[in-house]
């Protein structure tokens, strides 16, 4: 355990120091609170800005609080994944392109603890910041649209953590196994690309990490089914589980790659 | 003085945090830039996308332009 | 003498080609060994595999002292060229060095500091690491090698990229961390491998070609000469004539192969004295490891 904490205090202080704590935090606090606004003040913004010919009535359809928090699901989905694969894609592969992993690498270092350590601190930097942006979010939807219960957010915001860690071990197992550019091309097409071809021809499957996301709004409607959700979050676990070991598997096979 | 009431039709209070925040992310980049001086592709041109690219421009920085020294 | 490490029939292939070919040797406790031989020989593959960076493809390595489960924990490894994390400082990294090789946290930070006044850069302890020149980085990459106080330290190529003054320091810290520790270092530059030796070990193209002690191996090759300088030409010329020893010559020096001819000092003083020669110097040479290298390494 003692070579955890220190790998994990070397972790922590590299993201501090490049400011990784400070900027993903803010970039999901940003949108956050953007899309509760923007989707408020639209109309009048329209009204305002865009001279709308005499007489063309536009009914602006009335948002509830909970279909706000589902379309920052959206953005998040979009921005916040491609910030995840962009921030950390070279967690491993960049360690050992640049030769820094090489004088770990020649310690009694468990590569248990080098893989743990960066999935634990990456998780934590991805998970509290979007935790933050949620919860700007809903202080925002409170303010401007209707209060929503604390259960279902929760809820919703729960099982969209769980789709996210599984993104960021894809990312780190990914960049465990090839160089750089390679795990950021196939995260993209794991997660983002994968994500839409399982919503076009996914309707013959219902339980799939990639539909977590979709899943995740039924916190909102009471009357939901939630068998596939939680089947969906079980088998989500599982690969996570999978995929750490594949990432510990390849950060061991890889070492010898390192420059020395 | 129409557009003067417009300006004070707007929320600031609910608008303001957003400012503040874009602003924090804009200074971090530029004092990380203007410290190294070590970029991707050339330092100016960073410290424009920086400045003028609302939001966007502090993230593409720390994401492809930021160069670890 | 107890032996430390001892590695046998080492092989190491890329695909096809084989970077490390059937070595084997014995490494001596508080002994240096130096590693030599030309680019590409297999140097810091060598290293790289008792460093435990890279596994052998056949052979063995084995630890007399293999109570340790990760051997990784008394080894100091140095690679040619250290790279560290920019954003650390020199005392964070040599802590977290000695951190994950097993030393507490509290002995850590001490043993740091004093690693780094020890290496010289007591002053710039507390600098980021991305701001070192390359001379500084050699030496922190010294520091964090012997922080933990490895029983054998692996060094690949420790002096060559630093300026004479740097690379006398750094051979006298060397010298003086021997009395304490094993030593393992690949060098192509002679005169280091000259100053501080017990044990040479010669490689080309991945096979161990000589090995042995310096004076072994200098008596292997050393081709020992008696090297005359006279005072002028028609001296030189005059001693020629009179002796039946084979000489050659170059300019003022005339230079005998002890061996071939069996001569010795005396026998040549004698025969200068009796012919009144006037001379500047006698000298017994024997092949600096520079013409060994060049015999053994370019076949």
């Amino acid at each position: 355990m003692k070579g955890l904490s220190v790998l994990l205090q070397k972790e922590w202080r590299e993201h501090i120091r490049n400011y990784k704590v400070l900027w993903i935090p803010i970039v999901f606090i940003v949108f956050g609170i953007l899309e509760p606004v923007t989707n408020h003040f639209l109309p009048e913004i329209m009204k305002s800005v865009g001279n709308l010919p005499e007489g063309a009535d536009f009914t602006w359809p009335e948002f509830k609080g909970e279909e706000i928090f589902v379309s920052l699901l959206g953005q998040y989905q979009l921005i916040g994944v491609l910030v995840i694969i962009l921030a950390f894609m070279g967690t491993i592969s960049g360690e050992r392109k640049n030769g820094t992993a090489t004088l770990l690498y020649v310690r009694p270092v468990s590569f248990r603890y080098y893989f743990l350590s960066k999935w634990i601190v990456v998780n934590g930097i991805v998970l509290g910041s979007v935790w933050l942006g949620f919860m700007a979010a809903w202080y925002y939807i409170d303010a401007l649209y209707n209060h929503v219960n604390a259960l279902p957010v929760l809820g919703f915001i729960a099982t969209y953590s769980i789709w996210l860690i599984f993104v960021v071990t894809v990312v780190l197992a990914l960049s465990a196994w090839l160089p750089t550019g390679g795990a950021a091309g196939l995260a993209i097409l794991v997660t983002l690309v994968y994500q839409v071809i399982d919503s076009l021809i996914g309707a013959y499957w219902s339980v799939s990490p990639w539909k977590l996301s979709m899943y995740a709004s039924y916190w909102f409607n009471p009357d939901s089914e939630l068998s596939d959700l939680w089947m969906s979050l079980c088998l989500t676990v599982i690969l996570i589980a999978i995929l750490v070991l594949f990432g510990i598997f390849m950060s061991r096979r890889n070492a010898a790659k390192t420059t020395v | 003085m129409k557009f003067m009431a417009e300006l004070a039709n707007i929320p600031w209070n609910l608008i303001l945090p957003i400012i503040v925040l874009q602003l924090i992310l804009m200074t971090i980049a530029l004092i990380d830039v203007i410290r190294h001086q070590r970029t991707n592709g050339p330092f100016i041109m960073w410290i424009f996308i920086i400045v003028f690219v609302n939001l966007i421009g502090p993230i593409l920085y720390f994401v492809f332009g930021r160069r670890q020294v | 003498m107890t032996t430390l490490l001892q590695a046998s029939d080492l092989t190491r292939k890329y695909g096809d080609s084989i970077a490390v070919d059937a070595v084997s040797f014995e490494l001596e406790e508080h002994t240096a060994t130096a590693l030599i031989g030309p680019n590409g020989a297999g140097k810091t593959t060598t290293l790289s595999m008792l460093a435990g960076l890279v596994s052998p493809s056949q052979g063995a390595i084995r630890f007399s002292d293999n109570e340790k489960k990760d051997i990784r924990s008394i080894i100091g490894f140095l690679p040619q060229y250290p790279k560290f994390f920019p954003w650390l400082s020199a005392l964070e990294f040599t802590e977290m060095a000695a951190r994950l090789s097993g030393v507490d946290t509290r002995q850590a930070i001490r043993d740091a500091k004093n690693t780094l006044e020890f290496v010289g850069l007591g002053d710039a302890m507390n600098k980021k690491t991305g701001t070192f020149s390359g001379g500084m980085k050699q030496r922190l990459g010294l520091a964090q090698a012997i922080v933990h106080k490895p029983k054998l330290l692996l060094l690949d190529e420790p002096v060559s990229a630093l300026d004479p003054v740097g690379r006398r320091q750094v051979m006298d810290l060397l010298k003086e961390l021997q009395q304490e520790t094993t030593i393992l270092y690949s060098t192509h530059i002679l005169n280091d491998a000259e100053e501080m030796t017990d044990q040479l070990l010669f490689l080309r193209q991945g096979k161990l070609v000589e090995q042995g002690s310096l004076n072994e191996v200098r008596a292997r090759y050393a081709e020992p000469r008696i090297i005359i300088e006279f005072e002028s030409l028609q001296e030189l010329q005059r001693f020629t004539k009179a002796t039946e020893w084979k000489v050659t010559s170059k300019g003022l020096i005339a230079s005998i192969d002890v061996q071939t001819e069996g001569v010795d000092i005396s026998s040549i003083l004698s025969v200068l004295c009796t012919g009144l020669f006037m001379v500047r110097k006698v000298e017994r040479q024997t092949a600096s490891l520079e013409e060994i290298f060049m015999k053994v390494a370019v076949i």
